[in-house]
């Protein structure tokens, strides 16, 4: 609303301690909104605590910067484990820290809201002949007054949804940074295992080369054995550029660079727990504490009470106060209130209120399709939990022994001269490709894991579902 | 060294319930007792006590089976079921055949006899027996669906002829038989001379035994049946050296060797330091004027041959089928030739991914006889035997004939190893090598009968690789 300037022509004689007194009104009327300590930050603080057990650190100072920096020194000093990845992508992620600053952004606008508009103040002072004219205004904008209880609600309730996103952007580093950490391990030994391979098809190979020189083998017996080397060092290369390109965007999630990005991960994969987790209630468990179903069900709260806002006071926000005082040398003061009024004449305000109620119902829908998503997606986060976790466990269980037995059955038949060393190597590379696809099955139940933690407390990216995988073992087997 | 058993009472048979079961107890009561034999020894030979005498044989890692005279008939009960046979010290396989073993026990009779079998059917399946080289009416030959049905299970089938004709014979199923030979059913059978024979000398020490094969994959135990010619263990009456026991002799024995082949292939019999002479065939004695000396009988599929000679050489003297692979025991056929390979480097390559690894082969395959290396379970090593001198590097068809200045007359117990009298034994040269004087080799190909149309491309060099000497690098 425009300031209404008042003005009016007066004799002189100002009164200020009046005008202080309705200052004074205004600014009790309006609820003094001023800088909370901590930003709104604590709010986030204590969503990593509880849901994570991790610290963030809003770095707003140059020594906020240096504490962070030498935490996130001492953990990629040693080899870095899930958890410390986590925290070192909490603290020292830079579009995190962005994300923060926007708590700071906000709240300088609520509490911007929170203030009473500037009064404007007019003074003027005219002669004609003897008569001195002096002309003093003050206008205010009444109807922000009037609304500032209101206007400061919806604006703390901006702020509680700045805080929840700003969480939101805490969780989904941390669900991120997990995935991107257990992708990177499992590729680095992914690599570990495809030197192995291309380790037994290189013995081949050279030995194949050796059997055609001294002529036990013909060109097609040696290129044959050559074609396995050939395959196998493909196979490392592609590992290798996935193990390059998985580091790569943990390093990004991490917000390290420099000699920082050179941190070393452990050997392993953590091992799979003895037993998968039982969550028979995981809905009602979701439904209760995920960020985006609390998110909703507020905003629909919000709306509900701003539709009823816009019903009971259809006229609100056209309502204007100005408080007005004219004084002239000449001719007592003259003071009053100057109200304009917009009347319910052609705009009985239904159309807004209908509106209201659209938007109302709208986020009533949203509620209902973030609830109905949210269990959806923490079953299906479950249910691939549970199913990683027998794949992984089936891995390490059955086939990874199963190929060790075979191996070592090879062995003893190739110690009975009954199959020859190319078959031995052979066999070796398929027991490699088993264990190598064992450790895929522990990254994918990890990654499933830490799905299935997001999901339990906001809206997880999951992987599209894949088919079961025939090629693999085919791949794998190589020969 | 026999162990009666009471067929109903069914402790120990390894034969299916359902066919124990339905054999009847009265039916039963009216037949002699089976006798089944629970060791692959080599039994002494069993001195007739009834019916015509005769000079009873020895089967090597086998048994002849008694009998019981009844109303002057020979009454024998053979049981067909499926048996463990131990082929070797430490490897079992699951065989079928007679009264406890694969093969079944020998049935010595005397030309004349009148024989009573009596065939219970303790299989699966229907059975019968074929009386391989008997004279015998048309419906006791055995054939399934031509000369009779087959016995089903559980039932017990009589077969009754004279034995016409003196000489060596076999008998084995005519139902089923690529399943039910490849699974070990089959027996000796020698008929003796009735008296004084012109044909048949007598002789001091008589052996018989039966040339099989088995597809048995190393660490399984029952054999592969549908395997026609790549079988893995040659056998000789179901063992394989060094599982076969020796042909223990007295020095100037007369010696008959009898050997029947129901393999799928031949094999060419040896005998190292004699010469031998085939006194009979699948068709009797063989006349005096078509026999030779040899050191090799070629046994045909299906055929028998007898072989006399006089063991005037002591020692230990090997005795062998020619066929080298048949010397073998289980071993890969599909295995890289590796002789020659340099595997510096590569060794120890391998090793780091299959710790166990160890090179074989690059000097050739004796090497296996000097590793002791696990094998997978239930398996028989490969050229496992060893003699006075070390590895024999032999397997399979291969046993050792005995001959002994003091062994006893009827003697057939192992002497040990024979004590060479000094400077009888090939020695090693110590004195200096001068060079050989060798011929020069020409270079350019020999012309052939027949100049050739096309000619590799190039002059392919091939050069001989002589061992360096130990297992050097690796
Ligand atoms: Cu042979």
């Amino acid at each position: 609303m425009p300031p209404h300037p008042a003005s009016r022509r007066a004799p002189a004689a100002a009164r200020p301690q009046r005008l202080l007194a309705v200052l004074i009104s205004a600014a009790v009327l309006g609820g003094c909104a001023s800088f909370s300590p901590d930003g709104g930050f604590a709010a986030v603080e204590k969503t990593a605590k509880d849901r994570l057990g991790k610290d963030v650190q809003w770095a707003r100072s140059d020594a906020d910067q240096d504490s962070i920096a030498k935490r996130v020194g001492e953990l990629l000093s040693k080899p870095l484990t899930v958890d410390d990845a986590v925290q070192v992508a909490l603290l020292n992620n830079r579009g995190l820290q962005a994300d923060f600053q926007d708590l700071g952004v906000t709240e300088a606008e609520v509490v911007q809201a929170g203030r009473l508009p500037n009064p404007g103040f007019s003074f003027g002072r005219s002669s004609r002949g003897d008569e001195r004219e002096i002309e003093r205004g003050l206008h205010f904008n009444l109807a922000r007054l009037v609304a500032m209880p209101l206007i400061g609600r919806m604006e703390a309730r901006r702020f509680e949804q700045v805080k929840g996103r700003v969480a939101m952007s805490v969780l989904s580093l941390a669900a991120d940074t997990r995935k991107a950490y257990f992708t990177a391990l499992a590729a680095e030994e992914t690599v570990r295992y495809m030197r192995q391979v291309k380790q037994a098809a290189d013995a081949s190979a050279e030995l194949a080369r050796r059997m055609e020189q001294v002529g036990n083998f013909n060109k097609l017996q040696r290129a044959r054995e050559q074609s396995f080397y050939a395959n196998a060092a493909l196979q490392l290369a592609r590992a290798e550029q996935a193990q390059r390109s998985t580091r790569e965007r943990l390093v990004r999630l991490l917000g390290v660079w420099g000699t920082q990005t050179a941190f070393a991960l452990p050997e392993r994969l953590p091992d799979l727990p003895p037993s998968p987790l039982e969550l028979p209630d995981v809905e009602q468990v979701a439904l209760a504490q995920r960020l985006d179903v609390q998110g909703a069900k507020q905003a629909a709260e919000q709306t509900a009470s701003n539709l009823g806002l816009t019903r009971t006071t259809r006229f609100v926000n056209v309502l204007e106060l100005g408080v007005m005082r004219n004084s002239s040398n000449e001719e007592p003061t003259q003071r009053g209130w100057e109200i304009g009024l917009e009347l319910p004449l052609f705009d009985w305000g239904g159309a807004r209120a209908a509106r209201a109620e659209a938007v109302y119902m709208q986020t009533l829908h949203r509620a209902a399709e973030t609830a109905i998503n949210a269990r959806s997606e923490v079953r299906e986060a479950y249910t691939g939990y549970r199913s990683a976790y027998d794949i992984a466990r089936h891995h390490r269980d059955e086939v990874v022994p199963l190929n060790q037995r075979i191996a070592e059955e090879n062995v003893l038949r190739y110690n009975g001269m009954l199959i020859g060393v190319f078959e031995l190597l052979a066999d070796a590379r398929t027991q490699i490709a088993s264990v190598n696809a064992s450790i895929e099955a522990l990254r994918d139940f990890w990654i499933a894991q830490a799905d299935l933690d997001m999901a339990l407390i906001g809206k997880p990216s999951l992987a599209a579902a894949a088919g079961p995988a025939m090629a693999a073992e085919a791949a794998g087997a190589g020969h | 060294m026999l162990s009666r058993r009471k067929m109903l009472g069914g402790a120990g048979a390894i034969s299916a319930a359902v066919a124990a079961a339905s054999v009847s107890k009265v039916a039963m009561a009216a037949l002699p007792e089976p006798v089944i034999q629970t060791k692959p020894d080599t039994m002494p030979p069993l001195v007739p006590n009834t019916g015509r005498p005769y000079n009873p044989v020895v089967t090597l890692n086998g048994w002849t089976l008694p009998w019981r005279m009844n109303n002057g008939v020979k009454e024998f009960h053979l049981v067909a079921e499926p048996v463990v046979r131990e082929m070797s010290p430490g490897f079992k396989a699951h065989l079928w055949g007679y009264n406890g073993q694969s093969p079944g026990p020998t049935i010595e009779v005397v030309e004349g006899d009148r024989v009573r079998l009596f065939v219970t059917n303790k299989l699966g399946e229907l059975t019968s027996i074929h009386w391989h080289g008997q004279r015998l009416p048309n419906g006791m030959d055995g054939v399934t669906g031509l000369n009779q049905p087959g016995i089903p299970p559980g039932k017990t089938y009589v077969y009754e002829f004279v034995a016409r004709r003196p000489g060596t014979f076999m008998y084995h199923p005519h139902a089923d038989e690529m399943v039910q030979m490849a699974m070990g059913m089959m027996g000796f059978w020698i008929t003796h001379p009735k008296g004084k024979h012109p044909l048949i000398d007598e002789v001091d020490r008589d052996f018989c035994f039966l040339l099989n094969a088995y597809d048995i994959d190393p660490g399984a135990a029952t054999p592969k049946i549908m395997t026609m010619l790549d079988f893995n263990l040659w056998s000789w009456n179901s063992r394989i050296f060094p599982g076969i026991d020796p042909l223990v002799v007295r020095h100037m024995d007369k010696v008959r060797i009898r050997v029947g082949n129901l393999t799928m292939t031949n094999h060419p019999i040896h005998l190292h330091g004699h010469e031998f002479l085939i006194t009979g065939t699948d068709g009797g004695p063989t006349p005096k004027s078509t026999r030779q000396y040899e050191v090799t009988a070629d046994i045909a599929v299906g055929q028998m041959r007898q072989m006399d000679f006089l063991a005037d050489e002591e020692g230990d003297w090997a005795f062998h089928c020619h066929k080298s692979h048949h010397t073998m025991n289980a071993m890969g056929h599909d295995v890289p030739t590796m002789i020659g390979v340099d595997h510096r480097g590569v060794a120890k390559q391998i090793t780091k991914l299959i710790p166990d690894y160890m090179v074989m082969g690059e000097r050739g395959m004796k090497d296996m006889t000097e590793m002791e290396m696990p094998l997978p379970d239930n398996t028989a090593a490969m050229m496992a035997g060893t003699g006075p001198f070390g590895a024999v590097g032999m397997g399979g068809m291969f046993s050792v004939v005995k001959v002994r200045k003091d062994q006893k007359r009827g003697d057939y117990s192992d002497p040990g190893w024979y004590q060479h009298p000094p400077g009888t034994v090939a020695y090693e040269f110590t004195g200096a090598l001068p060079d050989p004087a060798r011929f020069k080799a020409d270079v350019s190909p020999g012309p052939g009968s027949m100049p050739s149309m096309a000619k590799p491309a190039q002059d392919v060099e091939v050069k001989v690789r002589k061992p360096a000497g130990g297992h050097s690098g690796h």
